[in-house]
């Protein structure tokens, strides 16, 4: 058995050559076979990933995304309906493993962030009010929009949830990880908890991050 | 940017078609569910199963597990029961249930989930628990608690991440009931409750002499956490 303390490898398992190989060429296939409002340049999804090519039109993609294994991007809307995208991801964006975004109204997902695995963010809820009826045939309600800042990083388990109205995060903001966020938070903000509140947050006026949200006076953050 | 290129060309009038590459899935999950509804000794299983390939369940648990009509189990579900399990039947899924993917349902007594149930992705039920009480062995050989039974009504709608644990007793989950995201539920709840958090409560609930549905007091404790920390 070798201690690999003297030896340095000095290139790749050639063994990951296939997958690598395989995420390339399914991404070539989306680029040519799916209709996606638009794609950017150098974006590598996975072939676990689960994209419907009937909704691929409602999808609008950024340059350097990576989707890893599993992760989904689903719309709940009739594949008929014409309209704007629904999924917007800007550039650099990394989604990670089994990640779910699941659309009706908006999703827009600005430059530069960071989904670990097994985020879920979704802008409806299935509708549970009939009592008669099992949720599972109630459909989906009304449901909002939602807008992650740039910058921002969601940790594994997290799940944004916007059941109506407007879900903004602001830039740089930090969802710990298994957080519920449903509600907006200013930018530079640390969430955390089952619901969600800021912990931490950046004080432009004494220019550090202070425990707690910042409080009054309200200052004008910079955007 | 490129839209319709020659591959499969679609045409502005018409909806572009699935992709052909879904097929294989599908095709796959087809086949492997006739596989074991052929092959396996379930206690029960109905018609227009649907299981993931990759989903973890053994033949040799087989007997010890129920399957309704339609029942759908999607990619990389564990279904388990301990070697130390007890009774006859040890996981019951009722007609119409959608076990998502990535759930774990770990079952040492009984786990029943009932009719027309949705399950999100990322979900832990689990009647039992490991036992940690002797502080000289290390956890994993101490084995599991006695544990106790873990009944989910029918029509209820279980959200993504959310865990299911029972140490003892029996916990059940009333009808149309709903979990939201990243709960951890230990207790029972009534029929027609909306349950968030961790630990669980409950913040909404049908009320059935006024017919309609109420905010529990313990949603009024949750607004005054949240207010003024999130704007």
């Amino acid at each position: 058995m070798s201690t690999g303390t003297t030896r340095r490898a000095r290139s790749q398992d050639p063994l990951n050559l296939g997958p690598r190989l395989l995420r390339r060429l399914y991404t070539e296939w989306l680029r040519r076979t799916y209709p996606f409002a638009s794609m950017g340049s150098k974006v590598s999804i996975h072939h676990t990933c689960k994209i419907d090519r009937r909704k691929a039109h409602r999808i609008k993609l950024g340059s350097h995304i990576r989707m890893e294994k599993d992760s989904s991007l689903g719309i709940s809307l009739q594949p008929e309906q014409e309209g704007d995208p629904v999924i917007i991801i800007d550039d650099n964006c990394v989604i990670h493993w089994r990640s779910q975004i699941g659309a009706k109204n908006l999703i827009h997902i600005e430059r530069d962030v960071l989904i670990a695995q097994d985020v879920l963010i979704v802008d409806q809820n299935h509708a549970y009010e009939d009592i008669h009826t099992p949720i599972a045939d109630q459909g989906f309600t009304e449901g909002g929009r939602i807008r992650i800042g740039e910058g921002t990083f969601i940790a594994h388990g997290a799940a944004i949830i916007c059941s109506q109205g407007e879900l903004i995060l602001g830039r740089n903001c930090v969802v710990a990880a298994h957080s519920v966020v449903t509600r907006s938070a200013p930018p530079y903000s640390v969430l955390y908890g089952n619901p969600a509140r800021i912990i931490r947050q950046y004080d432009p006026l004494k220019e550090e991050w202070v425990t707690g949200p910042v409080r009054a006076p309200q200052t004008e953050l910079v955007p | 940017m490129k839209r319709n290129s020659s591959l499969l060309p679609s045409h502005p009038h018409r909806q572009p078609m699935e992709d052909p590459l879904s097929l294989i899935p599908r095709a796959t999950t087809k086949l492997f569910s006739l596989w074991i509804k052929a092959m396996y000794p379930f206690a029960a299983v109905g018609h227009d199963l649907s299981v993931h390939p990759t989903c973890l369940l053994s033949r040799r648990i087989a007997p010890r597990i129920h399957l309704g009509n339609s029942v759908v189990i999607r990619k990389d579900t564990w279904l388990n029961v301990l070697p130390e399990a007890s009774g006859e039947l040890n996981i019951k899924i009722g007609d119409n249930c959608l076990i998502g993917a990535q759930n774990v349902i770990s079952a040492k007594n009984l786990i029943e989930i009932e009719h027309d149930v949705i399950i999100g992705t990322s979900v832990l039920i689990q009647d039992h628990n490991h036992a940690y009480e002797d502080v000289a062995r290390p956890i994993r050989t101490q084995g599991p608690m006695p544990g106790g039974r873990i009944r989910i009504g029918q029509g209820s709608w279980i959200g993504h991440g959310v865990s299911i644990v029972c140490n003892q007793e029996e916990l059940v989950i009333g009808r149309n009931s709903v979990i939201a995201a990243n709960a951890l539920v230990t207790r029972s709840f009534p029929a027609f409750s909306v349950i968030v958090g961790n630990p669980a409560r409950l913040t909404r609930q049908y009320d059935p002499s006024n017919g309609i549905w109420m905010g529990a007091a313990a949603r009024q404790a949750a607004v005054v956490v949240c207010s003024g920390e999130i704007s």
